[in-house]
């Protein structure tokens, strides 16, 4: 019962296991913590690769009707577990894996919504793209075609 | 791992002759569709201290016809056949599902998952 | 006068960690009848595997089965696509696994230890274990770069080396979890207050250990001489000193006993595989696609989990069958809760350390 007394004075002055989170600053994370993915467009060679890989499609390109794309990134979607960095084949040039921490977001926000609804517009963008690529081949082989046909109709 | 092929009529009667309660244990009853309206069970065993002795009894059957049930023999395959029949809705005599899906899930989840989509 | 009270526990209780119901029947104090409800986070993981996901992206989905052994669940699935496609491991790939296997069992069983106690009423040393489990999630967090949902297993061996300096903090930091443990081994066997409600309590005796298939700690606290680490070669467990933890008691106290012996034995076996560590390659290419059917079998920190795997050659796989340790161990959860008192319904119900989330998937 002294023991248990003692125990329990000494445990007073004891230092809390826990900290006092958003007024220490930031939690020490390890140096090679995966955290967000980062991306650089000058390197990027747009081979889609990262979003064929990624488990959760949080990486979408978008398809401009000028034929450049459009990289967008969800990290409340993303699962952090480098799959997209490892089919990148210009790994830590295109994309790397940052140790820095994503912010979190609250349920209020909604953050996935708009995502979802973007999803759905990069992929119709992409299928109309291809559509309009198909329909200007077939309209050069056409003119191709109609070329050597023209002459010899005349 | 051992497979052993039987038919729904012997079934309960191998495995009361094959199993031994301090020498085996069950681990599951499990079901695969087979795309062609056809679902293969499972019953599967491991030897108790043994290196990889699994041995897994199978039968090919149609959803229709009922299963016997092998609870009386082994008690805990309860959990296994409720499964089965909450996933492919098949019937097991005497066997409730209502495991895991409510009212207004899908129906049968695992169910001619080949033919494209399930029963809704 | 015996009068039949109706008493659920959960689906939200304070003493539940998951979704769980169970429907008492009591004669006054005593429960006669139990009813189990474990299908209330059901998200159909089953399914997914075979209709939405590409065979390559698996090891991520069914890590999500569980929080507590994502590792166990993630290396299973691989195991079992590796046995498909006929992968031979080195022996670092094995031994790397293997340690995160048992850091991850560690600090699973420190988590069920917490909970008997809180649930017991000494919420004191809920806190002190909860405290002294951190630094070993700490350690997994440093090998493989996130705290719970680690997606270290990679077909074809690991994502990441380990380091020597991390080496170094595994082996510190289990030497200094190594006391405490010892301490808990000393709190929980001789401290009276909480042998009043772990001594006798929850009795499960062998041959109901036989009856009802059940596994894991709940098995070996009674008695009965089962672990897939002995009964499985997928993984070299016999190299790092692997010991099979038995008792008799087959109530909370034995199965608390279990706990500790076997995170002492995760211990040395810790410090056995990074001291031991064989030279070779972390991660090798795997060409293929899965083909035919493989059954791997795996000790979770609750048990046996077992994988089933069938593919055709293809993208997609035509069944991933999840078999998780409490799914089985249900049936004799309900037979240990007849007889007891109602007020001993939460500890029994931590000492089993179901794991809702793995049951219905």
């Amino acid at each position: 019962m002294f023991r248990s007394l003692a125990n329990a004075w000494s445990n007073m002055f004891k230092p809390p296991h826990t900290v006092k989170y958003p007024f220490v600053g930031d939690v020490q994370v390890p140096s090679d913590y995966r955290g967000l993915i980062l991306y650089d467009v000058e390197h990027c060679i747009f081979c889609d690769r990262c979003e064929k890989a990624c488990p959760p499609k949080a990486i979408v390109f978008y398809q401009h009707d000028d034929g450049h794309k459009e990289y967008r990134y969800n990290p409340w979607l993303c699962i952090y577990c480098g799959e997209c960095v490892r089919a990148c084949p210009k790994a830590d040039e295109a994309l790397t894996h940052s140790s820095e921490k994503p912010n979190p977001a609250s349920k209020a926000e909604n953050v996935n919504d708009e995502w979802f609804v973007w999803q759905t517009v990069a992929r119709e963008s992409r299928e109309r793209y291809a559509e309009k690529k198909k329909a200007e081949k077939a309209e050069k082989r056409a003119a191709r075609k109609g070329e050597p046909a023209g002459p010899k109709g005349d | 791992m051992k497979k052993i092929e039987t038919t729904l009529e012997r079934v309960v009667k191998t495995i009361e002759e094959f199993y031994d309660r301090y020498e085996w244990h069950f681990l599951t009853l499990n079901g695969i569709d087979l795309d062609d309206g056809k679902i293969e069970l499972q019953w599967i065993f491991a030897k108790y201290g043994a290196k990889d002795e699994t041995v897994v009894f199978y039968c090919i059957t149609d959803y229709e016809t009922e299963v016997p049930s092998i609870v009386k023999l082994i008690p805990s395959a309860i959990m296994g056949e409720r499964e089965v029949v909450d996933m492919f809705g098949l019937t097991i005599e005497g066997i409730e599902g209502k495991l895991y899906l409510s009212d207004d899930s899908l129906k049968t989840p695992l169910k001619t998952m080949g033919l494209g989509g399930c029963e809704v | 006068m015996k009068k039949v009270i109706n008493i659920p526990l959960g689906s939200q209780h304070i003493s539940l960690l998951e979704p769980v119901r169970f429907q008492f029947k009591t004669h006054n104090e005593k429960i006669v009848e139990v009813g189990a409800d474990v299908g209330f986070v059901h998200r159909g993981i089953e399914r997914a595997c075979v209709t939405q996901f590409e065979w390559k992206k698996l090891p991520y989905v069914v890590a999500r089965v569980c929080g507590l052994c994502a590792i166990t669940h993630s290396l299973s699935f691989t195991l079992a696509v590796e046995k498909m496609l006929e992968f031979e491991s080195t022996r670092r790939i094995d031994y790397l696994r293997m340690l995160m296997v048992e850091l991850d069992r560690i600090h699973s069983h420190m988590l069920c230890l917490s909970h008997t106690a809180e649930n017991a009423g000494f919420e004191a040393m809920f806190m002190e274990v909860m405290a002294a489990r951190e630094p070993v999630m700490d350690l997994q967090e440093a090998i493989s770069g996130n705290r719970v949902q680690f997606d270290y297993i990679a077909i074809g061996g690991v994502h990441r080396d380990i380091s020597p300096e991390t080496a170094k903090e595994v082996v510190a930091t289990l030497d200094a979890l190594k006391p405490k443990i010892e301490r808990l081994l000393e709190e929980f066997s001789k401290n009276w207050s909480l042998s009043l409600k772990y001594r006798g309590v929850g009795m499960l005796t062998y041959e109901e250990a036989c009856i009802y298939n059940t596994l894991g700690p709940l098995a070996r606290a009674a008695g009965l001489r089962t672990d897939v680490r002995l009964e499985s070669s997928d993984l070299p467990y016999e190299e790092v000193g692997f010991e099979v933890v038995l008792e008799k008691g087959g109530d909370i106290h034995a199965r608390n006993m279990v706990r500790l012996y076997e995170i002492l034995n995760s211990i040395e076996m810790c410090k056995n595989i990074v001291q031991n560590l064989p030279e070779g390659e972390h991660l090798l290419k795997i060409k293929g696609k899965p083909k035919g059917e493989a059954i791997v079998r795996l000790e979770a920190p609750r048990g046996e989990l077992m994988y089933l795997v069938r593919g055709s050659g293809k993208n997609f796989l035509d069944r991933v069958r999840i078999k998780t340790p409490t799914f089985s161990g249900i049936p004799a959860m309900v037979e240990i809760f007849k007889g007891s008192e109602y007020a001993d319904a939460p500890a029994i119900l931590a000492s089993f350390d179901p794991c809702m989330s793995c049951t219905a998937k």
